[in-house]
């Protein structure tokens, strides 16, 4: 129960977070920007406390000692919602981009109500012994690495997605008080660019592990699950962006209109599929 | 204590008289006030006002027309007609007006707070401070900053050369890297580019339909000259483009920016014409990654900022004006038994 009550406070942490992050967006007081990322760090330890009490329950199932509790919606959402939190208060906040926040913070509010509400409809946080196919170091691995790259992802599209804004506003040649609130077009391009190409190789590192588990547990490497396809659909799209953008120069606009087709895969691989996909499945309970 | 002003500003003193006074050196000023006996006096000096503030001693009180006399003698110059004297309570809220700029030609600038800290510190440096012009100063800094921070009365840029230089920065960020191409050299080629050079533009260089000319003020800005046949070929490695030809036909064409914004691959191009008539087809702004500015947006965005400047003028007023009645009511404490305290963090 406690895990569950930490992580409803760190969601409502969040969500005051989101509402901070908006207010700045037209509002130019900086105390605004600092007790956003106050609030959002705050949430952020209350979620590893709550992952933290979450592990002790997982582990005290004899035969998940030492596995990642990850291996339901709830486990996947919550971490979900920590890892885009976290990679926004490191990338974001080190530059000093707070004013991003209004893009980017809203995923992890979305990603932390959503377990939450799981949790609400599954009438607990959803601990329960692994099956034995993911008794394998490799849940510790595997999916965590994934969920950094959609971590990142989500980022990416905030970004995007300010950038599209930006490149509205000077294009109009009536820019409003957003457009000097916002980084540069050119910073936004090369963040955007940055976040893609760290979470594309980290991407492509998970899949390929998930293969070598995959011949481990199963005996394939491949065996052309909907998780793997549309994980492989993924890696198409964002490596279509760094292509275009490293071998063709493309930047702005179109440039973003392809990594946010890449996160729409993502957000269909990591929810879609799993009314789809029987051996990735959050919702038949098998990881 | 007691406090004292006496100055004049552009409000209502002619130039003459405010270079006559601008030439009085302060230290001239302290002496006079070491041999009456006053302790605490700061000037503050700029080419739109100079303003004499005076604190005395309970006991040794000197009227507002004291200090003027004083001024008038130095100076040797009448004032009277045109100087502004005030005491106490007015004194004060005239300060923290001047300091947040409510008092400047534009309002809200910023230059002012570092001309106050200048004369506080000449003041400090000379002696010439004490409990209440060093609190009074210290909090009008403080105040300066507040208002700026809190209202808009200092947000948006109020030239059209400076609202250029705030877009390119929305575009490129820092402009350390972006390179300039000037074309013509007028008195706005050259007033854009030098503001563009105060933001560490990379590289500027002009390109005039007369070569000796464009090299001339490249000499003056030091910046490079080019011929203008080979402008079309510039606009490949230029970020920034300001053009201010005297040409009855627009000089950049779609054609033209249209092969630069293709060998740019993807890189932003910021075009500003200034030129009157205009000096950039048009369609130029439908490209991609082509961001087109003429005078008159400009012109509307300097105007928009104005406004809202303006506009947050009473909110600040009224910043100060709370601000000031405290600082009074403090000020009328000092000596007492029940001497009162003043934080900067304390509720507006």
């Amino acid at each position: 129960m406690m895990e569950l009550l930490l992580m409803k406070t760190a969601t409502g942490l969040y969500a005051l977070a989101t509402a901070l992050a908006v207010k700045y967006l037209f509002n130019r007081d900086e105390r605004i920007s600092l007790w956003m990322l106050r609030l959002l760090v705050a949430g952020l330890v209350l979620q590893a406390a709550s992952f933290g009490v979450r592990l002790k329950d997982f582990w005290a199932i004899p035969e998940n000692r030492w596995f990642m509790p990850i291996n339901s919606f709830y486990g996947a959402l919550s971490f979900l919602a920590l890892a885009v939190a976290g990679v926004f208060a490191v990338v974001e906040g080190r530059n000093r981009l707070g004013i991003l926040g209004a893009f980017v913070i809203p995923w992890a509010l979305v990603c932390a109500a959503g377990a939450v509400g799981r949790a609400a409809t599954m009438g607990g946080t959803e601990i329960h012994g692994l099956s034995p196919a993911l008794q394998s170091y490799w849940i510790n691995i595997h999916p965590m690495v994934l969920m950094t790259s959609y971590a990142a992802f989500a980022n990416a599209f905030g970004v995007g997605a300010a950038l599209l804004i930006q490149e509205h506003q000077i294009k109009s040649r009536k820019p409003t008080e957003l457009c000097y609130r916002l980084p540069s077009i050119e910073e936004l391009d090369t963040l955007n660019y940055k976040i893609i190409a760290f979470g594309f190789p980290v991407l492509t590192v998970g899949i390929i592990m998930g293969g070598i588990w995959a011949y481990n547990a199963w005996g394939r490497f491949w065996g052309w699950d909907q998780k793997e396809t549309w994980a492989l659909i993924t890696a198409f799209f964002y490596a279509g962006f760094l292509h275009m953008r490293y071998v063709k120069g493309m930047r702005g606009r179109k440039a973003v209109y392809i990594s946010m087709l890449g996160f729409a895969s993502v957000v269909f691989t990591f929810i879609g599929v799993n009314y789809l996909s029987e051996l990735h499945g959050y919702l038949s309970g098998r990881g | 204590m007691s406090l004292v002003l006496v100055g004049l500003s552009h409000k209502n003193a002619p130039v003459g008289l405010r270079e006559a006074l601008a030439v009085l050196p302060a230290e001239k000023i302290f002496e006079r006030c070491r041999e009456e006996g006053v302790k605490e006096a700061v000037v503050v000096s700029t080419c739109n006002r100079f303003e004499l503030y005076l604190a005395f001693d309970e006991g040794q009180s000197k009227a507002p027309s004291w200090a003027l006399t004083l001024l008038e003698r130095l100076s040797g110059t009448r004032l009277s007609v045109h100087a502004y004297q005030h005491g106490g309570a007015d004194a004060i809220e005239h300060l923290f007006s001047v300091a947040s700029g409510l008092d400047s030609l534009v309002v809200g600038e910023t230059e002012i707070l570092g001309q106050v800290k200048t004369a506080y510190e000449k003041s400090l440096a000379a002696k010439m401070t004490g409990k209440l012009t060093n609190v009074l100063f210290q909090r009008a800094l403080y105040l300066g900053k507040k208002v700026r921070s809190e209202t808009n009365i200092a947000v948006g840029q109020t030239s059209v050369a400076s609202v250029a230089v705030q877009l390119a920065e929305r575009i490129f960020g820092k402009l350390t890297e972006s390179t300039v191409l000037i074309l013509g050299a007028g008195a706005m080629a050259e007033l854009t580019a030098r503001h563009l050079q105060s933001q560490k533009a990379a590289k500027v260089v002009i390109s005039n339909r007369t070569y000796e000319r464009a090299a001339g003020l490249a000499g003056a800005l030091k910046a490079s000259a080019l011929e203008w046949e080979k402008f079309p070929d510039a606009l490949k490695e230029a970020d920034i483009v300001v053009c201010s030809t005297g040409s009855s036909e627009p000089v950049v064409t779609k054609a033209m920016a249209a092969t630069a914004a293709e060998a740019r691959a993807g890189r932003s191009l910021f075009i500003i014409d200034i030129a009157m008539p205009r000096d950039v087809e048009e369609s130029v702004a439908d490209l991609e990654h082509v961001y087109l500015y003429r005078l008159e947006d400009l012109e509307s965005i300097v105007a928009d900022n104005l406004k809202n400047r303006g506009g947050e003028v009473t909110r600040a007023r009224e910043l100060v004006v709370s601000k000031a009645k405290e600082f009074h009511a403090w000020e009328r404490t000092i000596g007492t038994a029940k001497e009162g305290s003043l934080k900067h963090s304390e509720a507006a």
